[in-house]
């Protein structure tokens, strides 16, 4: 009797489903509803998507590019506008040598932020020391200074060695390893001492991927630049400067 | 045996269920509040604690799913096989191992991102770790979604397998499709199997139970055979086969002799060519079914062939095969012969002898037991038939107990008179049959009426208080008030002379019919005589002269009084202090116990 039995359960399930939605409270419930929503939705556009086959809708393909209504047909076309104020634009960024990148402007960190202040002595008086409280990456061949002389501190926990970089036109995310830190926006300590925070540029090496450049060698390193808080994250994001 | 865990194996529940769980698990288990203000240290534990507490769920889960589920390399070839045929052990082998690489992957995540908080100085950035941690296990479970749902799937079909135990006795039914196997079980077993006139009608194993001698019997109904090579079998036939294959049982080959199954003797005969290789080691019986339908004897010449083939009827088949099994298994172990001399198992004489005595006598004389085993429920024990008396005829005469005036029993024993008249005149001596005379005196006779006049009041006196019927609680005598009357009649009785007594200490006036005299003048005031207490003064009396004497004693005690009810004190002995050490005699710079006042 399994198909009797599941036929009716399936029955009762509208009627439970719906008991059940009203009954909830609390987080479940916020949850719950939230979820419904999205299904409703969904079965919505289904709904819709079916009524369309019935009905006959206007197609939108047979107007031609560029056909205008009659009350505009006197008036110059807009896109010859836009790429002439494109090009002034471009023109201008050229001029100031920014590069394009993915976030232009980022939030600065100040030193308080970044570097803590690390007490030492007999009497826990000197106040020359600073931890490193974000992110940062050292090369391979990297050995501590003396702890004594040492004045900046970066964590082991803190060293990350890869990031999840993704190519903007494949949109698709690669785990690569990070070759090293070409500029943090905030300051120049921070990219000599290897710190990435958002907006980072970080060099990556790409040979998975396999670019060829046009003479024929092969691209083995490229820049990204970082577009998450590492810190928070526990992960680096970048995306490929193209 | 892996037998009863496949019903035992924990539901696998759906990735999005899973997650569903394991995080309002963590929501419900953990603690909720946190504040920005709380010390760092507490927000990274408050932190660090639910990213543990999920990892630790997800993994105890999913090692969980993998122990549950059977190991093909642990159980019995049979079943390994079985599941083999029905659920492809790559496919199963391969989920099982994304689960565990899930698992594993879970436990890193957690691992690392508990190291990157020990880094966190905000309350923003710790709970931003927490939930990046809690979000990636999440993923890694979503991608494991195929994989659960293929186990939860073969899960249930497991659970419904018949448990077919392989090393018991089993009988194996195997033929073509149609030809009766499914019918034969329903018959011989209480299994309810669906019979139907198409092919492939049983789809699965299908086991059911039968007794024979007293022993349990595994009866094993297979779907059909087809006749082509292994290759090419389809999953339902492959069933078939691996049950042939790997269960130690009888082979019943069940053929259709009408050939109402749709295949003719000859390709009958073709498929059991081909399959038996499988039958090496099993004892095999080939049934011929279907022969109501068309009998063995009507089966033309060329048919004959095969019903050389041992066609036997359901019941005596049975018999033999049953034998050969046990057969299989007996052994018997014989040393070999180390040289030649001969050694015949040794019998002791004795037994020999009484072996033949044995075979040679009948039971000697018949015992009760042999009787009462005849007779049954008329048997009685009838010891007087063993009597040896003058006269045989009379065993079974009653005996009676008086005759002619003596007592029989007297003289049973012939000596037996003069053995009582010695025991007698000995008890004669000893004055056993002499009674004392009573020589009372006087006393004794006044002792003995004094002692029956008591007796007899006091039997009046129980009469009396039972009569009585006592109301409130019972007071004993001294709280009484006796009246005079009473008084002068009980001592009259008893012989005192009562009259004149109007002076006596018994007969003063009772002091409250003085105070009373304002108010009533009822009942003429009998009077009445106080028990003991009256006659005493009362004690803050007793010892005192006069008024004068009594009124100084009294001042006297309550000015020894006052100071103690001044200072709240419950009597002379309460030496209780409230303050023992009042704070304004003891501190400040006069403090050392000499400030008596400030």
């Amino acid at each position: 009797d399994h198909h009797e039995r599941k036929r009716k359960k399936e029955s009762r399930e509208v009627h439970e489903r719906s008991h059940k939605a009203r009954k909830m409270i609390g987080l479940k419930a916020k949850l719950y509803h939230k979820q419904r929503h999205a299904e409703k939705i969904q079965m919505k556009k289904t709904i819709k998507m079916h009524e369309q086959r019935k009905s006959k809708q206007k197609d939108d393909d047979k107007t031609p590019e560029g056909a205008v209504p009659a009350y505009l047909l006197d008036r110059e076309g807009q896109s010859r506008a836009k790429v002439l104020s494109n090009m002034i634009k471009q023109k201008r960024k050229e001029k100031a040598g920014k590069w394009e990148v993915p976030l232009p402007k980022v939030r600065a960190q100040g030193e308080t932020e970044v570097l803590k202040v690390i007490r030492t002595g007999k009497r826990q008086k000197k106040a020359w020391k600073r931890m490193v409280t974000k992110v940062c990456f050292v090369g391979d061949g990297f050995t501590r200074k003396p702890p004594k002389y040492e004045r900046f501190i970066r964590p082991m926990g803190l060293r990350f060695k890869k990031a999840h970089v993704t190519h903007p036109e494949l949109k698709a995310t690669f785990c690569l390893p990070i070759l090293g830190v070409k500029k943090n926006p905030s300051s120049s300590l921070y990219t000599t001492l290897g710190v990435i925070t958002k907006g980072t540029v970080i060099e990556v090496n790409v040979s998975e991927l396999g670019l060829v450049t046009q003479g024929g060698k092969v691209i083995w390193g490229k820049y990204a630049q970082v577009t998450n808080n590492p810190e928070n994250d526990g992960c680096i994001n970048a995306v490929l400067l193209v | 045996m892996a037998l009863y865990n496949f019903k035992k194996i924990m539901v696998v529940p759906t990735a999005k269920d899973f997650i569903d769980i394991t995080l309002s698990k963590t929501q419900r288990k953990t603690p909720t509040v946190i504040h920005k203000h709380y010390q760092i240290h507490r927000i990274r534990h408050f932190y660090m604690r639910k990213v543990k507490f999920t990892q630790q769920n997800y993994h105890d889960r999913l090692s969980q799913i993998l122990t549950d589920f059977p190991k093909l390399d642990d159980v019995h070839p049979f079943y390994a096989d079985l599941m083999n045929v029905l659920y492809d052990k790559d496919h199963f082998k391969l989920a099982l191992g994304q689960i565990n690489i899930a698992k594993n992957l879970i436990d890193n995540v957690a691992k690392d991102y508990v190291r990157l908080m020990k880094y966190g100085d905000s309350l923003y950035r710790c709970k931003q770790l927490k939930r990046a941690a809690l979000g990636r296990m999440c993923t890694i479970l979503k991608r494991q979604k195929q994989s659960l749902e293929y186990l939860e799937q073969v899960r249930q079909h497991l659970s419904r397998l018949p448990t077919i135990d392989p090393n018991t006795r089993t009988l194996l039914l195997c033929g073509y499709p149609n030809v009766g196997k499914s019918s034969f079980i329903n018959k011989v077993t209480r299994a309810d199997v669906e019979v139907q006139p198409y092919a492939f009608t049983t789809k699965s194993l299908f086991v059911g139970h039968m007794d024979y001698k007293y022993l349990r019997w595994q009866v094993v109904d297979t779907p059909g055979i087809l006749d082509h090579p292994l290759e090419e079998r389809n999953t339902i036939e492959m069933q078939a086969i691996t049950a042939l294959a790997h269960l130690r049982a009888a082979v019943l080959y069940v053929m259709d002799v009408s050939e109402q199954c749709g295949h003719a003797l000859s390709q009958q005969l073709e498929l059991f060519n081909n399959i038996r290789p499988l039958f090496a080691n099993k004892p095999l019986i080939v049934m011929a079914n279907k022969c109501d339908v068309r009998k063995i004897s009507e089966l033309s010449e060329e048919n004959q062939a095969c019903d050389r083939l041992l066609a036997h009827r359901v019941d005596t088949k049975m018999k033999t095969k049953k034998v050969h099994d046990v057969l299989n298994r007996l052994h018997l172990a014989v040393p070999t012969k180390r040289d030649q001399k001969e050694r015949p198992p040794f019998i002791p004489e004795g037994a020999l002898l009484r072996r033949k005595a044995m075979e040679m006598d009948a039971p000697k004389r018949k015992l009760e037991r042999d009787l009462e085993v005849e007779l049954g429920d008329d048997y009685t024990l009838d010891l007087q038939k063993y009597w040896d008396l003058m006269n045989p005829e009379e065993k079974q005469d009653k005996i009676p107990e008086v005759w002619e005036g003596h007592n029989i029993a007297d003289y049973i024993d012939p000596e037996i008179m003069t053995d009582l008249e010695q025991e007698e005149e000995l008890r004669e001596k000893a004055g056993e049959y002499v009674s004392e005379e009573e020589s009372e005196d006087e006393e004794m006779q006044e002792i003995r009426q004094l002692a029956s006049q008591i007796r007899e009041k006091r039997k009046l006196k129980i009469l009396t208080s039972k009569e009585k019927d006592t109301q409130g609680p019972r007071m004993p005598r001294t709280a009484k008030k006796v009246e005079r009357a009473t008084l002068e009649k009980e001592m009259a009785d008893l012989g005192l002379d009562m009259t004149d007594k109007d002076d006596s200490h018994y007969a003063l006036r009772s002091r409250s019919l003085v105070r009373k005299r304002k108010r009533e003048v009822s009942a003429p005031p009998t009077s009445r005589t106080r028990s003991q207490s009256a006659s005493r003064p009362p004690r803050d009396q007793s010892g005192v002269r006069d008024a004068k004497m009594l009124k100084k004693v009294k001042t006297m005690m309550k000015s020894s009084q006052k100071e103690m009810n001044r200072q709240g004190k419950k009597g002379e002995s309460d030496r209780h202090v409230f303050d023992v050490k009042p704070k304004h005699l003891h501190a400040g710079k006069r403090k050392s116990g000499s400030t008596s006042r400030r």
